[in-house]
């Protein structure tokens, strides 16, 4: 008798790992999937950045300062490798593509065209999509760590080889940023 | 931002009943509520099946039981399977298209991705009245509708505060949940006319009339319980789906603020809707709870018998937030 309710405990205990061990593995995997989505749309932005940097060069040829400063967080962009250095890169971008678009504002044949009315629409567009991917990653990086360091998943951390996630740092001014410079 | 990020809650008390609701929680219960509802609705349903039977033809018991049976397997297998449709259909939602509406599929795509969820299927109703509305069985079957008359008065932060709105109810499930409250009620209206009709066509006096002394007692407890079924049951069914959509409102507006992180922009929208002066959105009946706003003005208003709470109500909450 005692045998079985020792066996019914130890079962228990071991479904209830499995459960802890399960909702660990499927929150670093969303965590995964978070950063993913950020990827796809900074490779989105990536692609766009030459045919606007065309388009503005058309009207305003001379502001090359801009353009390199555009093509070097692009090539920055394309060689990152880790999760930090694509956020570094992805803040360097911003910063060039805030520039860009404050130039424009000086030149309203450029401004009127319709044309560059379509890229801004879809570049102001894939910057939103940037910062909610970012915050989904920062609460998937969020409901992760906490996971692995409130009881019980700290006991199974360990064993499991978890280590906490970094959150990404968003730049106050970049986060506001596609709200004042690109609202049309 | 780090520490804003670190602050991000998965519990938001509400602000003026002081409860505490967790959104990774909400969906569990609204999946849990939507089985035990459908398990109560089959329950009163062979009840009422069963009583109406007895007093009519008691030979038949199994037949009635049967039927009611498959009334509500249908209408809860067809609120399950084309909802969706049947609402999209009704409201003259079309496809939004992709140069005419890339502002709104662009926020949309973006809010979903603050969600968590896939992208719903978007369309647009034609209508001046300014309103939404979310429909489908789980997130990977989703669709929300907006009219161009929400495009044309929003602005990009109020519009993305609806749209997480409506993500909500989509991301926690609650489309389930009132699609299968409206189907009970649906099956318990349709179980209360046949049975008045068959008692206006006399069906039970002349049956019963000659039976013994003793059967005639139990007969008439059940007629009185079945009567007290048939009355009560179709209030106390419009009651509880009121009144669970009233609630699921208040949800959605906590969990869109927090998937924008910008209370400030649902609140306005709010405003602007409550504002709005114009004639109102024509929708079939039975549809109103599905809105952002109810279309029916009246019903926006603190009333036992309203789908949506008053928008004051919500606009405090939010700017207390």
């Amino acid at each position: 008798m005692a045998s079985i309710i020792i066996l019914g405990i130890l079962v228990g205990i071991g479904l209830f790992a499995v459960t802890v061990y399960n909702r660990i593995v499927t929150l670093e995997n969303r965590v995964g999937n978070a950063w993913s989505q950020i990827d796809v749309q900074l490779k989105r932005r990536n692609d766009l950045v030459p045919n606007l940097v065309e388009t503005v060069k058309g009207y305003a040829a001379h502001e090359q300062g801009v353009f390199e400063e555009v093509a070097k967080s692009r090539q920055a962009m394309m060689n990152a490798g880790s999760v930090a250095e694509s956020a570094q890169a992805a803040n360097m971008m911003n910063g060039a593509l805030g520039r860009l678009f404050a130039i424009a504002e000086s030149y309203p044949q450029l401004k009127a065209s319709e044309n560059f009315k379509v890229l801004q629409e879809e570049l102001s567009g894939i910057e939103n999509k940037i910062a909610y991917a970012r915050q989904f990653y920062n609460d998937s990086v969020l409901q992760f760590n906490n996971a692995i360091e409130t009881v019980p998943g700290v006991l199974l951390a360990g064993p499991m080889n978890k280590k906490e996630q970094v959150f990404l740092e968003i730049p106050e001014v970049e986060r506001s940023a596609p709200q004042v410079s690109f609202s049309s | 931002m780090q520490s804003r990020a670190k602050q991000a809650p998965d519990v938001i008390t509400d602000v003026i009943t002081g409860k505490r609701i967790n959104l990774l929680d909400w969906k569990a219960a609204n999946v849990r509520a939507s089985i035990m509802l459908s398990l109560l609705m089959i329950a009163l349903l062979v009840i009422i099946a069963y009583l109406l039977a007895q007093v009519t033809y008691p030979e038949y018991s199994l037949l009635f039981v049967g039927g009611a049976i498959i009334i509500a397997a249908t209408q809860n297998m067809t609120a399950y399977w084309f909802g969706d449709q049947i609402a999209l259909r009704g409201a003259a939602a079309q496809p939004a298209n992709k140069d005419q509406h890339r502002y709104l599929i662009n926020v949309t795509e973006a809010v979903a991705i603050g969600a968590g969820i896939p992208t719903p299927k978007i369309y647009v109703i034609d209508a001046d009245a300014p309103n939404a509305f979310a429909t489908g069985r789980n997130p990977e079957h989703s669709s929300i509708a907006v009219t161009t008359g929400l495009l044309a008065l929003l602005d990009r932060q109020e519009l993305e505060g609806v749209i997480a709105h409506e993500l909500a109810h989509i991301k926690h499930f609650d489309v389930l949940l009132s699609s299968m409250l409206a189907a009970t009620l649906g099956a318990i209206l349709l179980l209360r006319d046949v049975a008045f009709r068959a008692r206006y066509y006399g069906g039970v006096p002349r049956r019963r009339g000659r039976q013994g002394e003793g059967g005639g007692n139990a007969q008439a407890i059940m007629m009185l319980l079945l009567v007290v079924l048939l009355v009560l049951a179709p209030l106390m069914a419009t009651l509880l789906k009121l009144a669970v959509s009233r609630k699921r409102e208040f949800l959605a507006d906590a969990a869109g603020a927090y998937i924008t992180r910008n209370p400030e922009g649902l609140a306005r929208a709010l405003q602007k809707l409550r504002d709005y002066s114009g004639a109102p959105l024509k929708v079939s009946e039975g549809v109103e709870h599905m809105f952002f706003t109810s279309p029916k003005q009246r019903l926006n208003a603190a009333n036992l018998f309203a789908t949506h709470p008053p928008i004051e109500d919500r606009i405090n909450r939010l700017q207390r937030m």
